[in-house]
């Protein structure tokens, strides 16, 4: 993003002769994604006649796709560009952890507990977080959401583990 | 145009019933906390309540969740004027005159001004709506597929052209988002295309997951990046005196007037929407203006003009998916989506079968602008102080809900699992500077593209030159392609770089 600005030294592990490393990379993810759909395309009717089988347009738009990948590369190449900037773990490991956490417990254990774990973890994904705050206001969200859900809502969503209930 | 007021009688009817009226009201204040919020998008918002809308009827679902996008805008102002920070993107420019105005300590009437502007364009948008509908509709139905191809094509392209940063790169975005619309069950023979053998897959990727991933859990995961205490420093004095002067609203009415013409022609325009809007409004505004060095010093036109645009933009854009059934932008696109989980298909035949359902929207569009400025005003001072939660607490719960959200549309925990990695795909798209706005527009029209330019072939026996041909698909392709070498061309790009570099001061 042009508006967020490289914090700190960036390191270049890119080659000197690539001068727009963010597109550069930003390409060959994209010809990889078009390569990856072809393939996965690739066992689907084609045409037949005049009309269109089921994989005519998923190639057609990875076709389209790999080109387009192909000159985003070419253009991170041949003009000056931004750098790839510095990723952070914390909050994409965390945030993950907690959305992964939540879609694995909330079959077996119920709304409460995965709400209230998932806040948790969430919550590592900063330095700044103050815990004492953090669970307080992580058990007031988690009855909030309890009595939102399934009761002002009407979804069907089990609140407590299914152990418990049988 | 007795019609046209049979048919606004008739909308009214629909809105006035005390639960829709309540469901609007519900909308306007979660859409105005939405946007004085930094941090949760209108997007995010509006992909995180589809599923709250289920147990609702239709039409109050519809009725809800656009009055949280027009309220947002409305939110977005408050903060840009009182605390500098725009809490929507449609309020960026707004931070430049508007925190001038509030540090002279005339912030009763920027935030006046600006909601009286909103007003003003909220309403002429809900008749330039009412107005336009139903010659649209007629066109529409004398649309074939090759015509609505081609319109499909157009609309993309001009999203490109008008939105920010590298034209190649939107394009890609688009073609990314046509292909993630072809996982699932193909439309004609059923085969399944892309879903290796998942069963959650064989219904495709559904877009509410797809867009809270993208620009849900993506925010978040880069607004911890910048680390979570932004840094907000709050204008402390009490606000005293909303009411502006004669002289302010001697000054800021023109401006309210060419910022809503502006806003209503760029929303009905695809891609555009409110953004593009309320840059446009400003930087015309300026550009016009005797001295232009008064503005971003507190000149009351820099907050007049581009919030009567994006509120007007924001409505306008209805008219595209109500008459045509083309969302304009995404967070039309996720109203189509609402709209399909309701059994209901956009296009011109909704606009015929029930038309209580456009024209209840309508209406409530009108009441809905009239609560916001009825709530904006008084209680100006209760959002302000909602800005003191600090993010360390916000995010979490927003991850919650998020998650609440998506499992409940399927009772499915996949669909979480697939929001959270296109959260991860989100966030490197933002890392690369790829703009996620454009995939999730692809990805919407994807299947209707797709279907559309298998009939148009399959009509014209395989002739792929009957999208030129046919008169009404060759303008529209001419248009299209006449857009795309305008915005290539390098003395374009430079004007058109120039009107966002007011975002990045």
């Amino acid at each position: 993003m042009s508006d967020t600005p490289s914090r700190g030294p960036v390191k270049y592990i890119m080659p000197k002769w690539i001068r727009g490393p963010q597109d550069f990379v930003g390409g060959l993810a994209l010809i990889a994604i078009a390569l990856f759909a072809l393939w996965a395309s690739s066992d689907l009717q084609g045409m037949h006649g005049f009309s269109f089988g089921a994989g005519t347009a998923p190639r057609m738009f990875a076709v389209l796709l790999l080109g387009l990948g192909i000159a985003v590369m070419v253009v991170g190449l041949v003009t000056d560009g931004e750098h790839i900037t510095t990723y952070a773990w914390r909050g994409p490991l965390f945030v993950s952890l907690a959305i992964l956490s939540f879609a694995i417990t909330i079959r077996p254990l119920g709304l409460v507990i995965s709400a209230f774990a998932s806040f948790i973890i969430s919550a590592l994904g900063t330095p700044e977080t103050k815990w004492k705050e953090t669970i307080i206001v992580g058990i007031c969200l988690t009855i909030g959401c309890s009595l939102l859900f399934p009761y002002a809502l009407g979804l069907p969503l089990q609140l407590f583990p299914r152990f418990l209930i049988q | 145009m007795a019609e046209l007021f049979s048919n606004l009688a008739l909308g009214f009817g629909v809105a006035f019933t005390p639960i829709n009226l309540l469901l609007c009201l519900i909308g306007a204040l979660v859409g105005t906390l939405v946007g004085v919020l930094p941090g949760i998008g209108t997007i995010a918002t509006v992909a995180m309540l589809l599923p709250i809308t289920f147990g609702l009827p239709p039409v109050g679902a519809l009725i809800m969740l656009a009055g949280i996008y027009y309220g947002a805008q409305y939110g977005g102002s408050t903060t840009s004027i009182l605390v500098n920070i725009p809490g929507e993107a449609t309020s960026v420019v707004t931070t430049l005159d508007g925190f001038q105005m509030a540090k002279q300590g005339r912030a009763g009437p920027a935030l006046a001004i600006a909601a009286i502007g909103s007003f003003f364009a909220g309403c002429v948008a809900t008749v330039l709506i009412a107005v336009l509908g139903a010659p649209l509709t007629k066109l529409a139905l004398a649309f074939g597929p090759a015509e609505y191809f081609s319109l499909m094509v157009l609309g993309l392209i001009f999203a490109v052209v008008l939105a920010k940063g590298s034209v190649l790169k939107a394009i890609a975005m688009i073609v990314f988002g046509l292909l993630l619309s072809m996982v699932g069950s193909d439309i004609e023979t059923g085969a399944s295309r892309m879903a290796f053998n998942i069963p959650e897959l064989a219904d495709g990727l559904g877009f509410a997951t797809v867009a809270m991933g993208v620009f849900g859990f993506a925010e978040i995961i880069r607004n911890l990046d910048a680390g979570a205490e932004m840094d907000r420093d709050l204008v402390q004095q009490k606000i005293t005196g909303l009411m502006p002067t004669k002289k302010d609203l001697k000054d800021s009415f023109p401006a309210i007037v060419r910022g809503t013409i502006l806003g209503s022609i760029l929303g009905i325009l695809p891609g555009g929407g409110a953004v593009i809007a309320s840059f446009a409004a400003y930087t015309f505004e300026k550009k016009i203006a005797k001295d232009p060095s008064r503005f971003g010093r507190g000149a009351i036109e820099g907050v007049a003009a581009p919030e009567s645009a994006n509120n007007a933009a924001a409505q306008t854009s209805f008219i595209p998916l109500l008459t045509l059934g083309i969302p304009p932008n995404a967070v039309m696109a996720l109203m189509v989506g609402a709209m399909t989980i309701h059994g209901i298909v956009p296009g011109p035949q909704v606009m015929q079968k029930q038309p209580e359902l456009v024209w209840g929207m309508i209406a409530s569009m009108w009441i809905g602008n009239l609560m916001l400025i009825i709530i904006n005003l008084p209680l100006v001072g209760i959002w302000v102080r909602l800005l003191r939660v600090p993010y360390r607490l916000m995010f979490p719960s927003i991850v919650i809900f998020c998650a609440i959200g998506i499992y409940s549309i399927n009772n499915a925990p996949v669909d979480v699992v697939l929001a959270g990695a296109f959260g991860l795909l989100g966030y490197w798209l933002i890392k690369h500077d790829f703009e996620p706005a454009p995939l999730l527009l692809g990805m919407v029209l994807g299947p209707l593209m797709e279907e559309n330019l298998r009939r148009a072939l399959l009509i014209s026996r395989g002739d792929w030159t009957v999208f030129l041909t046919r008169p009404l698909s060759a303008v529209l392709m001419a248009t299209a392609a006449f857009l795309l070498v305008l915005a290539l061309l390098p003395s374009l790009r430079k004007k058109r770089d120039e009107v966002f570099v007011e975002s990045e001061t």
